[in-house]
């Protein structure tokens, strides 16, 4: 017997049984709920993100407020731009790390940040390959690690929680959101999914279509710690500091 | 980690006189108990939530061996390694085996109570490896040689000037202590140069998803993320138990977790790991491993009675509800789990016998029930743990009880058995503590109740019992309905 | 004013089940019990062969010893009928909830505890169900603060009853207690086997209680009234530690209209 089949068949014994059990349907768990189910659930998701935007980029707004966010409202591209650059200049910054969401291109970003001396790089590999090598993962590393600001758009907001979704993947690095002391993230109305239930039955229906990415990072707020008496402080190990800027409709 | 369960009376009473602790646990009540019950109270459907996080994890584990099998297939498919561990040393040996074979030389640790089963970052350290710990709390424990104090905040007893000790090595006891933000960053920067160097990372699982073959992993700091973007080889250890079946069951446990361990609507950062990295991906591990730890797991399942308890998430809310632990601190409980969920696993993972204060350590007053996210019957198991403490009926080798202690609770059944000797046991106690009381009330009291009588007056029974007053005033029936 | 209407029909006749602490140790609970019963119209039995619960025993693990006990409980309240009125949550609760798992292996005998567990109710409970709250209207001078008991709220879910049945209490003035759901450190012979422990627990509840100033503080089962009146004359305060029907008999009673004394 392998490790394996001797582990499970311990377990099978200690439950009082003598072989595996399927499981019948539980109402509770999502588990046995069909395909087209989950891909109902998620098209009903996206629908009500589009069809409600408005109404789910104020709650959004209010949420990333009471978690941490700095939040800023614009209403054009050109004040997006702008005020980032003004964001990255606040913070004394030299050089800032960006990924490719489409929204950081939409906006004149690049041409702002350049016109205040500071380097704008972009996480994504020069090498045209499909794959990346060691020594490119660790040039990305050191980047991300110098960065004084790492500026995002988002893949899904969520309005419940205040929360910003972001799955790693060509273009978007796990670190840019995460080692430079602050982060910037933008965001546009039609993004914002309700809850953490819309979210998660998105990424169930992936997961059916076989889409699912390497990983997902849900970031509400800055990187925070109360294990010194008790006492909040942030920036831990991730930005001190994090900023929603809110591209109304323009 | 090697149980020092025995202990409890012993470093209870330590604790029991150490202000400064007793200060520090003040916050357990202050910050996450209060922010537990205003996270419950501004959830319209908290009750719902709970009874379905319930559903789902009886179901769990009730098919845990569906699941599992579930679990491993998906996360093979994904490019992962699986590996079935038996036990603690196990485990540990495998994940060093592991280390050595890919060269590791620096191994960064985010926040998991199964690898202090394993006691993984001290065996890793003997092995030449370097192993830090990068939770803050953990880090200032690991400095200070110690186990953690608590499941969500395990330095939560350490006040700011032996935090100063700990991280400032420009800091002598004296000096003016440095304030919090400035410790914090201090520790920042430290923490910083190792994530920076680290080429493999070990991490706890909050939740597996059997279907996926994905885990989540929830913290505020940060560490969580580092450890599944910096290094090469990601190694992420969970108990069996910790399974759900479906991604969409994530969005019902994240919010009962949360909101139960700290108060939070949610955490800064909830990471969901599907695999090592995917080829076009600029960083992230080169392998995902998963360890999946037994550890006398079997035991809680195979028990009907004690089952119920693989349903915890470890949020820790048992611990922030309980008067017992408030005032005993983690240490007192002697292995990795305190509080209530540890007073109920402890003895059935590490041996009943040395610890059978633990469930007796307790005065049963339910808290702990009231906001276990997943409505575990703490109390229940309490008393069934007590019952075979004291009698050893389902495993003699686990009696714990004195003779002198059995022949007590003879006696008072002896008494309890008919109405005449009870009012004459009355009567006894009556005669031999009047002459010791002043007002109805003795200051010190003859065993069995002597350890009363150590803090409060204990009282004088009544010089007539309530059947005897009525008796007098005609007013006591027999069994059917008549009177004398 | 009882939020819920009692649309229980009401009881003629009940049955007291004292407690082994009241019968013993605090036998004016019992009559106070009784008088407050009796001042709302019912006429009230007390089975004189009664002793105990059992709950001593089985909650220190001694099962062998509780059963026995618990059985005659069973057997006796078995032979009369109506509602059984208990001034203890943790007494009740016993029969309620936990006689199930202590009789687990007899099935007969567990279906006999279920049919009295199901008539059986603690004394705030019980008017709350078949008078509701206000049906009490008793006059009463003193200042006071409310404990709650761990077993009344957790294990019967009794919360509001108590604090609405003050409420209506003329010249009671009451002040919150702060932490009034904490445990008072009591837990039967926890108290006695770990008493540093069960102090610790009691002096933060004792703090809380002499930070309100209050004359009185009570409560609905005597063994947190014992654990705290034992602490409070021990560090010489002058807090007395009253049961609830203690208080509420002597609101409706025609002789003493002011101040609370223990008798």
């Amino acid at each position: 017997m392998t490790d394996r089949a001797k582990f499970i068949s311990g377990v099978t014994t200690s439950l009082g049984h003598s072989e595996v059990h399927t499981p019948s349907p539980e109402p509770a768990t999502a588990f046995s709920d069909s395909d087209e189910d989950a891909k109902l659930k998620a098209a009903a998701a996206l629908a009500v993100a589009t069809d409600r935007a408005n109404e789910l980029i104020e709650q959004m707004a209010k949420a990333a407020e009471n978690t941490g966010w700095q939040v800023h409202r614009v209403s054009n591209p050109e004040d997006a731009a702008e005020l980032i650059a003004d964001i990255c200049r606040g913070y004394d910054a030299t050089s800032v790390l960006r990924s490719t969401h489409g929204v950081l291109t939409d906006i004149p970003l690049d041409v702002a940040v350049r016109d205040t001396g500071v380097t704008i790089d972009v996480t994504e590999s020069t090498d045209p390959g499909d794959t990346t090598d060691s020594s490119e993962r660790e040039e990305a590393k050191k980047a991300a690690f110098s960065a004084d600001v790492g500026i995002t758009g988002v893949d899904y907001a969520i309005a419940e929680t205040g929360t910003v979704v972001l799955h790693p993947r060509k273009g978007l690095s796990r670190l840019v959101s995460l080692a430079p002391p602050a982060h910037i993230a933008v965001l546009r109305p039609g993004e914002v999914l309700e809850s953490l239930d819309e979210l998660f039955a998105m990424e169930r229906a992936d997961f059916l279509s076989g889409t699912l990415s390497g990983s997902m990072n849900l970031i509400s707020g800055p990187s925070k710690t109360g294990d010194i008496e008790g006492t909040i402080v942030t920036g831990i190990h991730g930005p001190l500091e994090v900023h929603l800027v809110i591209l109304g409709n323009s | 980690m090697k149980p020092e369960t025995k202990e409890f009376r012993s470093k209870a009473a330590q604790t029991l006189k150490n202000k400064t602790v007793l200060q520090s646990l003040e916050h357990v009540y202050t910050g996450f108990h209060e922010g537990r019950l205003k996270a419950a109270a501004d959830t319209p459907d908290w009750e719902d939530l709970r009874t379905k996080g319930k559903a789902i994890k009886d179901h769990t584990i009730a098919h845990l061996d569906y699941y599992l099998g579930l679990l491993a297939d998906n996360v093979e498919k994904n490019d992962g390694h699986v590996f079935f561990a038996d036990d603690a040393a196990e485990a540990r040996k495998h994940i060093i085996d592991l280390a050595h074979t890919r060269e590791i030389k620096t191994v960064i640790k985010s926040k998991s109570m199964v690898s202090e089963e394993m006691a993984l970052a001290d065996a890793l350290i003997e092995e030449g490896i370097e192993a830090v710990e990068t939770d803050l709390g953990e880090y200032i424990i690991q400095l200070a040689g110690e186990t953690p104090y608590h499941l969500i905040a395990p330095a939560i007893h350490k006040s700011r000037q032996e935090v100063a000790a700990l991280l400032d090595d420009n800091f002598t006891v004296g000096d003016p202590i440095p304030g919090v933000d400035e410790l914090t960053m201090l520790a920042r920067a430290k923490l910083r140069a190792v994530f920076e160097r680290a080429d493999m990372s070990v991490t706890g699982v909050n939740f597996a998803v059997a279907e996926s073959g994905s885990i989540a992993i929830v913290t505020n700091e940060g560490n969580g993320r580092m450890s599944t973007s910096v290094p090469r080889i990601h190694v992420a250890v969970m108990g069996m138990e910790k399974i759900i079946p479906s991604i969409q069951d994530l969005s019902t446990m994240l919010r009962i977790l949360i909101r139960s361990a700290t108060g939070q609507r949610i955490s800064s950062y909830i990471t969901m790991v599907n695999g090592p990295r995917k080829p076009d991906e600029e960083e992230g591990p080169d392998e995902f491993h998963l360890v999946i730890m037994n550890n006398g797991r079997d035991k809680l399942l195979a028990d009907p009675q004690m089952r119920e308890s693989l349903n915890c998430i470890r949020c820790g809310a048992c611990l922030n509800a309980c008067p017992v632990y408030r005032k005993v601190g983690g240490h007192a409980y002697g292995w990795v789990y305190p509080g209530p969920i540890g007073s109920v696993v402890s003895p059935v993972l590490t041996g009943l016998k040395d610890a059978h204060d633990l469930p007796n350590g307790s005065s049963l007053c339910g808290a702990c029930h009231e906001v276990c996210p997943v409505k575990i019957n703490i109390p229940r198991m309490l008393l069934e743990l007590r019952w075979r403490a004291a009698e050893g009926k389902s495993d003699p080798a686990e009696r714990a009880s004195s003779m002198k202690e059995r022949m007590l609770w003879k006696s008072w059944r002896i008494g309890m058995m008919g109405r005449r000797r009870f009012d004459f046991g009355a009567r006894i106690s009556r005669f031999l503590m009047r002459p010791i009381s002043k007002h109805g009330w003795i200051k010190k009291a003859p065993p069995p109740v002597s350890g009363w009588t150590t803090t409060r007056d204990f009282p004088l029974v009544a010089a007539k019992t309530l059947k005897q007053r009525l008796a007098a005033r005609k007013k006591s029936v027999d069994a059917n309905r008549n009177r004398p | 004013m009882s939020e819920t209407p009692t649309t229980q029909p009401r009881p003629e006749r009940v049955t007291l089940f004292a407690t082994c602490m009241v019968d013993q140790l605090a036998p004016g609970v019992g009559e106070s019990t009784i008088e407050v019963l009796e001042y709302l119209g019912l006429e009230v039995d007390f089975l004189r062969d009664q002793t105990c619960c059992a709950q001593p025993a089985f909650n220190s693990g001694f099962r062998s010893e509780a059963f026995p006990v618990a059985k005659r409980f069973v057997e006796l309240f078995e032979q009369v009928e109506g509602p059984i009125v208990v001034p203890s949550g943790s007494c009740a609760a016993m029969v309620r909830n936990y006689y199930r798992d202590l009789f687990r292996d007899d099935p007969d005998l567990v279906e006999r505890a279920a049919r009295v567990g199901d008539r059986l109710y603690e004394f705030t409970e019980f008017i709350d169900r078949y008078f509701g709250n206000d049906a009490i209207s008793g006059r009463l001078s003193d200042t006071a603060t409310y404990h709650k008991c761990c077993h009344l709220i957790r294990e019967l879910g009794v919360d509001r009853p108590p604090l609405e049945l003050l409420e209506n209490v003329d010249g009671l003035e009451m002040t919150p207690l702060e932490r009034a759901d904490v445990c008072c450190g009591f837990g039967g012979a926890f108290s006695v086997k770990m008493p540093d422990i069960s102090s610790a627990i009691l002096n933060e509840k004792l703090d809380n209680i002499e930070a309100t100033g209050a004359n009185n503080v009570i409560a609905a089962d005597t063994g947190c009234i014992v654990q705290m009146q034992g602490g409070l004359r021990r560090r010489g305060s002058k807090v007395q530690v009253v049961h609830i029907a203690e208080i509420l008999a002597k609101s409706i009673s025609r002789t003493a209209q002011t101040g609370i004394r223990t008798g």
